[in-house]
């Protein structure tokens, strides 16, 4: 049942959020340590004035009952930032990145699967499987400094970095949608070949139906599932922020400040940090089976 | 206070997953430099046509576009750390002094004149008639008071509260000894007189108010608004421009300030200062014409060699020096003799020379060069023969005997390099073995601060333009110490020092301690830092200095610049 699903939803997160406290809390070094010495009584001060003086349990109830109310206090590396207020602004620029990122991955991807699929072991099977490979291959962190040399520094087309007008967008949505691009194609064209040599398709090819219809009424629907699953958690993932290609185009995002908040014991953030991400795959992820139950008919909600 | 480049090491290595990932992508980008990089001046510019790195098109508008680094921590000025901090509070804010654009001798701010009394312990400063803050409020002499107590006050915990602990029972009231804010020694008699008495003569005071945990902020605002006043449309500052908007991890745009005392010699209407510490975007950026100016640091490791053919490339040293410490409270380490030979076996100039493509300085000595009369002692040197004979001496003649010895780094290619070096040297010339570990950024910090080493990276960049800032580091039982080294003839001096009104006599005293500390040899030198940056050059004003610190006052734009022009003033 979706209620049960929507239920666990709460113990999962209280996991993640207990293991990462703790996690947190065993890695050495702590929130107010500098190559410079913090005088002493400002170290204490400061402790003091996040509660990091008091015991762990004490520490940990606390942070409990604020997040239920999903206030996981002030960033200690940020002074006067709080959490919320970070989340709240660096996620809709990964959202936005990323959902540009997912968008052109979907729409060339999954029409390059099909033409794949349909003409399997022809040229342009041949030709749009080498470039989702290709795809693959190539990680970001050097597809994107690529792109920068031909289309910054050698056409002058495109700014290098920055996130300010719509062509800044160009290089950093391309950069992340490659990967998911072709990715995406080859789970495509994997899904409809399974699925045109099933007995159904037979049987709608032999009523004498058009190629078509058959690709795109019968097989399509199904054949497109293990892309529909490959979203939820990639959507999660893609949206979240990518630290790599945040650095390279200094988009600011959520990517950044995650990764920097664990290097800067940034208890606040990172706890809060780990607790949205969570949140948003659990999310994706209920969606991805709603979708499912909605596409294929042989799945029923367990 | 805190410099840059450590600042900069410790997101360096933070990065470390990007980083790494981004080693292809540095030689991709070092590609693109060797091969279409040069935008060289027309021929007929002559022999001395200077070439440039990248475009060269200046602002249409009276702005200067650059790169701050990483995300600054705040921006408050009392509570704020690091360069990338303290470059927005400065931009923002005007203390009493100012320092000078090129030398950072103070100058009149807000003060425009002061006196120091006979036995350098009272400084009187007079301020401005008709001071104001950007939101028109007049600004007296008690919001520098009140602005310098709330840095010193505990609850505030700011970390750089050290910097007013020459003003006297200003130690004592930060650490909550003194309770009574009046017995610190500050005082506003009237609107506009500021008597500071400080515990000590202390000949580098007026390089310290220049500092930015000594700029003024508006307590009617902080007062409304608690720690949500530096927020646009809340902050008010009274420098030459004031905060317009902040986006997080992107940009700062601030606009010249009407209300500013000398309002008309500020050129630039606008700065933009975006937080990229990617150092490759850094110079992607600057190359294709979208930002001016990159602040030093920021160009990278491979890239540096290749800078020098650049006109609009600035290299000079400033008050740094990168160095290792020695754990002396382990054994073997704690024979200063073993010290020595690790010391005098070091070729700094093979490591400057070939490691470091002479982008850095060698430097043997622990404080920085260029203090105006002071005479440093003689540097470390580097003598094979007498390395080994210091060894014999430790007891490990040969270097049998002698147990595996470990250096720490923090995660990062840089310091990785220069350690294999020192590996490499100790083992050939001593016949040592040595192995290096790593660890990321936190738990380097807490190895180090916690003796739990023998031997690791440090460096450290002075506060203002006196040897104190070096040699104060390595007094007993300092925080930043961190090699258990004690010495009371040492201490003595730095503390006799302090107290000298003299001011030949009290640099001898800083030099004869620099002497025992190299001889004593607690730490290794390695390098001198240096200054790496680019400017474009219709850009005018921006000069390296000595604490890497830039006023931005007088910068200004020359829209009318052309590639061949003569070099103008403004560039070294």
């Amino acid at each position: 049942m979706l209620a049960r699903r929507v239920l666990l939803i709460v113990p999962t997160l209280w996991v993640i959020a207990t293991v990462t406290f703790f996690l947190m809390r065993l890695a050495p070094g702590g929130p107010f340590r500098s190559e410079r010495e913090i005088p002493p009584v400002a170290r204490e001060q400061l402790m003091r004035k996040y509660g990091l003086d008091r015991p762990l349990g004490e520490q940990y109830a606390r942070f409990l009952s604020n997040a239920v109310r999903l206030d996981f206090g002030v960033s200690y590396h940020y002074p006067g930032r709080t959490v919320r207020e970070i989340i709240a602004e660096a996620f809709p620029v990964s959202a936005e990145l990323g959902g540009w990122a997912l968008l052109l991955a979907v729409l060339l991807g999954v029409p390059l699967g099909v033409v794949a699929a349909v003409r399997k072991n022809g040229p342009a099977d041949i030709g749009a499987m080498s470039v989702a490979l290709a795809g693959i291959s190539i990680p970001n962190f050097v597809l994107g400094p690529l792109l920068v040399m031909a289309f910054s520094l050698g056409l002058f087309l495109l700014p290098p970095a920055l996130w300010q007008s719509p062509a800044s967008r160009v290089l950093p949505v391309v950069t992340l949608a490659v990967t998911y691009l072709a990715y995406i194609a080859r789970l495509t064209r994997a899904g409809m070949l399974e699925v045109l040599h099933q007995d159904y398709i037979r049987t709608a090819r032999a009523k004498g139906l058009s190629e078509g219809r058959v690709v795109f009424k019968h097989a399509f629907r199904l054949g497109v599932l293990p892309v529909v699953s490959f979203l939820g958690p990639a959507a999660a993932r893609i949206v979240t922020g990518s630290i790599v290609v945040e650095s390279i185009f200094a988009v600011p995002g959520l990517g950044r400040y995650l990764v920097n908040a664990a290097f800067n014991r940034d208890y606040t953030l990172v706890l809060g940090g780990v607790l949205f991400y969570a949140l948003l795959l659990i999310v994706l992820n209920l969606l991805v089976d709603i979708a499912y139950l909605a596409l294929d008919p042989r799945v029923e909600m367990a | 206070m805190r410099d840059h480049v450590f600042f900069l090491r410790g997101k360096a290595a933070a990065l470390g997953v990007a980083r790494g990932a981004t080693v292809l992508g540095f030689a991709i980008s070092a590609l693109a430099v060797l091969s279409c990089a040069r935008s060289t001046a027309p021929a007929d510019g002559g022999a001395h046509a200077a070439s440039y790195f990248g475009s060269l098109r200046p602002p249409r508008e009276n702005v200067l576009r650059y790169t701050n680094g990483p995300e600054p921590e705040t921006y408050d000025p009392g509570i704020a750390v690091g360069q990338p901090d303290g470059r927005v509070a400065r931009i923002l804010f005007e203390g009493l002094t100012v320092p000078n654009a090129q030398t950072l001798a103070p100058e009149p701010g807000q003060a425009y004149r002061w006196e120091i009394s006979r036995d350098g312990r009272t400084y009187t400063f007079h301020l401005r008639p008709g001071l104001q803050w950007s939101d028109g409020t007049p600004l007296t002499a008690e919001d520098f008071r009140w602005s310098w107590l709330r840095v010193l006050r505990p609850e505030n915990a700011a970390r750089y509260a050290s910097a007013l602990y020459p003003i006297e029972n200003a130690e004592a009231f930060s650490k909550g000894e003194v309770r009574d804010s009046t017995r610190v020694g500050i005082a506003a008699p009237d609107d506009s007189t500021l008597i500071v008495r400080l515990r000590a003569p202390t000949a580098y005071f007026l390089f310290v108010t220049a500092f930015y945990t000594f700029l003024p902020v508006p307590r009617h605002v902080i007062a409304r608004w608690g720690d949500q006043w530096t927020r646009p449309g809340k902050i008010v500052s009274n420098g030459c421009w004031t905060l317009e908007s902040w986006r997080q991890q992107d940009r700062f745009v601030f606009r010249k300030n009407p209300r500013y005392w000398d309002a008309a010699a500020v050129k630039l209407d606008r700065i933009e200062a975006y937080s990229v510490e990617d150092l490759n975007t850094v110079i992607n950026l600057y190359k294709a014409g979208v930002i001016d100016w990159t602040t030093s640091g920021y160009i990278p490791a491979p890239f540096l060699p290749f800078m020098f053919q650049y006109a609009d490339f600035q290299h000079a040293r400033f008050q740094g020096v990168y160095y290792y410490t020695i754990n002396v409270t382990r054994k073997p380490f704690d024979n200063v003799w073993f010290r020595r030979a690790l010391n005098w076996s070091i070729d700094r100039d093979a490591i400057a020379r070939d490691l470091l493509k002479g982008t850095r300085d060698p430097w043997g000595n622990f404080t920085p060069a260029g203090y105006p009369g002071y005479h440093a002692p003689p540097p470390i040197g580097y003598d094979p023969e007498q390395a080994r004979s210091f060894l014999a001496r430790a007891g490990y003649p040969g270097g049998q005997g002698c147990p595996k010895i470990s250096i720490l780094i923090n995660t990062s290619e840089d310091h990785r390099r220069i350690a294999e070096a020192l590996q490499q040297m100790w083992k050939r010339t001593l016949n040592i073995p040595v192995e290096i570990s790593n660890q990321e950024w936190g738990s380097f910090m807490q190895a180090t601060t916690q003796k739990q080493y023998d031997i690791a990276r440090r460096s450290w960049i002075g506060d203002y333009l006196d040897p104190n800032t070096f040699l104060g580091v390595m007094v007993t039982n300092d925080g930043n110490n961190r090699t258990g080294w004690s010495n009371a003839r040492y201490d003595r001096l730095l503390r006799d020092a302090a107290s000298e009104v003299d001011p030949v006599k009290r640099l001898a005293m800083l030099s004869q301690a620099e002497a025992i500390l190299l001889d004593e040899s607690p730490v290794i030198p390695v390098y001198h830092y240096t200054i790496n940056s680019m400017v474009k050059p219709y850009v005018h004003g921006i000069y390296p200095t000595a604490l890497d610190t830039n006023p931005l006052k007088h910068v200004w734009i020359d829209h009318d610049w052309k590639p061949g022009a003569p070099t103008l003033a403004g560039r070294p």
